[in-house]
Parts: structure tokens; sequence; C-alpha cells
């Protein structure tokens, strides 16, 4: 607890002040002039004064040189209404006056009565903006991406987050849960993790009895997220015989356990999501057409992290603080190392982007502030993705660009043995070499 | 800062009442914050208010110096 004295001639602006410093724990005393204030250090001690500059009987400058003469060293924080006054201290080189310029705020207060906490505090609050407390991003994609957010929070609309594998479906889903300001939980379920058997009772529960193991009632996913949001990751990979269950119950909005006869009302917005494509929904009979469009009442694309480049860096400094946090060091980044990570094109997204950072971050000395990046970020996966895109054929190519693109993939297999490559490709050695004759590419492998 | 005395002098007394509403507002939040009886904020409320008509007076008169000048 400290002794403050505020000096201002607005006496109201000093009655809400001390209702203010009081708050903060803080014992303090007003006065409104020049003469008011030195008498009340004749028979008192204070540890803080702020200090209006512009005084009726003179400047607060006075009551400084006033307090150096009597030998009282309390710490000075002038307040004026110009930020000019702030030259005018530098050339004074008082360490113990500061200054902080009107209109105050509750935090400049507290900061100047306390430096090290509010130091200390400002460093533990996460520099990176979240948006709905959980997505980063800033880019023009995720903007958009917000704006759908927002807007479909406040329905109750059902929603299909689409998006490759790792662009952060169930971030999303958080992000819905949390901007909708609902009552009940989140709950969240990978439909592609359940065996046929047991979906049934995942997520519509089941009554005791109802099959051999089932000790006990257990009420399924629908009814744990009443007045909340139900969370079905990877729904396409749901057996197709098993989407009529749920189709009526997205319906009828009623469900009954399984071995119950008794029908409960359903009361949560379902979000789903899928890593496949919609033609790929469309083409290869994966969900069934009406629960399509139950559940993608309002579909929203993720967009993936190569097409928003400009947040890698963000996701990257904020990813590094957390671990920082966690592990109590201070690793920084280097300008030139989020730019490598920013021209990378990360197949396997934001998640891809995390694993690369927590491998480096194990791997920098922990001594050092230096984060060590690997001299090649490409996972595994990201390798074979690759090869395989390679190989892919693509509608507009002719029969012969395929052809050629097949024997040269073969012989660079083995090393340009022709005898070997015709066996792969099931031709006669002859023929092999009359198709690069033909090609004018014999020259490379003879 | 300007040498312009007068002006000065009107801006200063612009700015007073301006620094009374942001501490009433502050004074708000603490008790917003803190679940503290609401007539302390309901006063604060009243306070903002009459500092606004304050500096809207007082911006009046910068103006109409203006053109006097």
């Amino acid at each position: 607890m400290l002794n403050i004295l505020l000096v201002d001639d607005d006496n109201e602006f000093s009655e809400v002040v001390c209702h203010i410093v009081e708050f903060l724990g803080h014992n303090i005393n007003t006065a409104a002039n020049l003469a008011e204030a030195e008498q009340w250090f004749v028979n008192n001690h204070f540890d803080h004064v702020f200090l209006d500059f512009m005084l009726p009987d003179g400047s607060g400058l006075h009551l400084v040189e006033h307090l150096k003469s009597i030998g009282q060293t309390p710490k000075i924080t002038l307040i004026s209404g110009h930020p000019s006054v702030k030259g005018k201290l530098a050339e004074m080189c008082e360490p113990n006056v500061g200054h902080l310029v009107k209109p105050l705020q509750r935090e400049d207060i507290e900061r100047v009565l306390n430096p090290k906490k509010a130091a200390a505090k400002k460093k533990t609050t996460p520099s990176i903006k979240k948006h709905f407390g959980t997505l980063i991003g800033e880019s023009p994609q995720m903007q958009q991406l917000y704006t759908m957010i927002e807007r479909v929070a406040n329905t109750s609309a059902n929603v299909m987050l689409m998006g490759e594998s790792g662009a952060g479906k169930e971030v999303v889903a958080q992000a819905i849960h949390n901007a909708s300001a609902c009552s009940g939980p989140l709950v969240a379920t990978n439909c592609g993790a359940l065996s046929k058997e047991l979906i049934g009772s995942e997520l519509f529960g089941h009554e005791k009895g109802a099959f051999t193991g089932a000790i006990a009632r257990k009420d399924g996913v629908f009814e744990q997220a009443t007045g909340g949001t139900l969370f079905l990751d990877e729904v396409t990979e749901m057996p197709i015989d098993m989407q009529p269950n749920l189709l009526r119950v997205l319906e009828t909005k009623k469900v009954t356990r399984v071995g119950g006869s008794k029908e409960s009302a359903v009361d949560c917005r379902v979000i789903s999501a899928t890593n496949r494509s919609l033609e790929d929904l469309a083409q290869n009979n994966i969900i069934r057409e009406d629960i399509y469009f139950r559940l993608a009442v309002f579909p929203i694309d993720i967009p993936p992290l190569r097409e928003r480049k400009e947040d890698i860096s963000l996701l990257a400094s904020a990813f590094l603080e957390q671990l920082n946090d966690e592990n109590n060091t201070d690793f920084q980044w280097q300008a030139s190392q989020l730019k490598l990570l920013e021209s990378y094109d990360w197949p396997g997204n934001v998640r891809e982007l995390r694993h690369a950072i927590h491998r480096a971050f194990i791997m920098s000395d922990p001594k050092g502030k230096a984060i060590t990046l690997p001299d090649n970020l490409e996972s595994p996966f990201s390798r074979v993705n690759k090869q395989t895109q390679v190989n892919q054929v693509s509608a507009g190519q002719t029969i012969e660009e395929v052809e050629k693109e097949l024997i040269h993939a073969t012989l660079d297999k083995v090393q340009g043995n022709k005898t070997l490559a015709a066996q792969m490709l099931g031709i006669s050695t002859k023929t092999l070499y009359n198709r690069l004759n033909a090609y004018g590419g014999i020259g490379e492998y003879s | 800062m300007s040498n312009n005395e007068p002006l000065n002098k009107l801006v200063h007394d612009a700015r007073a009442p301006l620094n009374r509403i942001s501490m009433n507002a502050e004074l708000i939040k603490l008790v917003l914050e803190n679940d503290m009886p609401k007539d302390k904020a309901l006063a604060a409320l009243d306070k903002i208010i009459s500092n606004c008509q304050q500096c809207s007076d007082s911006l009046q008169k910068i103006a109409d110096s203006d053109a006097t000048a």
C-alpha cells in the first residue's frame, strides 16, 4: 500500500481519481494548489505524487524543486494536457519524475504505481489476437471466415466444415461454439474412429442391457450436447448403412437410445466436418444426399495454409510463444526463418506447421535464444504426396505424353536400365528403344 | 506548444471535462467488474453526461473565437 498525494485544481477529477486509487488499495490525499501541497509535506511522508502541470499558483515543477530542497524524494508523476511537456522533463533529467498525458486511463495509474507488476502482466498476455478465443490469422481469407462464423453463430443452423487435413476444422467448430454463446457444452466425436457396432450407441446412447456389455444406461453424444454444440468429425467416414439413423435424428430432432423405446428431444447445433471435396462427396456415394442437405445448411470452406501465407509468421509466433510459456524458455524467431516457413507450402496445413515448430523447438539449444530449423521442412507425408502428384494424369494430356512420362519415370527408377524398365512396363526392349527414338529421348539414357 | 495563449486556455478548458469523463468511465468499469453498488456507477454516468455538455460548450467557444479572430 502506497501513500499518495494528488495535486490538481480540478476537484471533480480529484474526487474520481481518489475513488479509483483507493480501490487499487492505496491511501490518497489531495491538494488543489502548490501551497496546500507544500503544507501536506510538512508533517507527512508520501511515496508517490500525482502532480498537475498547470496549477493556480504556479507550475507543478515548482513543487519538484521545493521537494528537492527539503530532501523529500517521492516518485513524481506530472500530469499535463500536452505531450510537449515530456521534452521539458527529459531536459530535467530527474530519474524519479515521470509523466502522463491527459485524459488519463486507469491502466496509466496502475502502471506508474506498480511498474513491475504491470510489466509482468503484459508479458503473460499473448500478443497475438485470437479470434473467438481460438483462431489466429489476419489474412483476407480468414477475415471472410470470421464474418461467416459470426453470422452463423447467431442462428441455430447446422454447419458443415470442409477443409484439408490439418486446416483447423475442430478449431473452427470451437470458434462457432464460442461465438454462439450457448449454454450447453461442445461435445466432439470422431465418426471415422468408431466401429460399425458401436457407432449407434455412441451417437444415440443405449439402455442398460441393450447388448452384451451394456451394463449401464448411457447418454449418446446428441443428449450430452443438449443446449450446446455437437461436433461430428469425419462425418463422411460413417458407414453408409448407419446414415439413415442419423438422418432420422436430424429430421425429427428426436433420438431413441439403442434398446430403448422412449424418444427424447434433441436440442443442439450439429457441426460436421470432412476433409473430402464436394466433388468427391457427390461422385463417390460417400454421404447420402438427404443427409448432406441436413448437415450442410451452412457449408464453410476452411482455406488451406498455402492460400494464406501471410498468416504463417503469426501462427509461428503464437506457437513459439506457447512453447516458451510452457517450458519457461525465451526463444525468438529470426526474420529469415519466418521467411523460410512462409516459402514452404505446408501440405499438412497448420498441424504440420505446429509439428515442425515443436520439433525445431526440441532440437534448439535450451541455453540460447535462437531456434534451429531443420534444413528440410518436408515431412515424410508431404514427400509421398508430391511423388504421387507428379505421376498424376489429368484430362487434356495425350496418350503419347502420358506414355513418355511413364517411360521416363520407369527409367529413372531403374537408373536407366532399359531391359529392366521394359520388363516393368510390360513391353519388349525393342519397343522401348523404338519409343525412345520416337520421343527423341534416347540420348538421356544411353 | 503553440504560443497562442487564449487558444491554449480554451483547449485546456475543453480537455478538462474529457479527463473527468475518462476517469468516471474507468470508475464505472471498476464498479461493474467488481459487482459494487450501482449508485456509484449511476453518479459517475451523470457526471459523464454533464461533462459532455461542458466539453461541447468549450468547443463552441473555440469555434467562436476562431470566427472572431
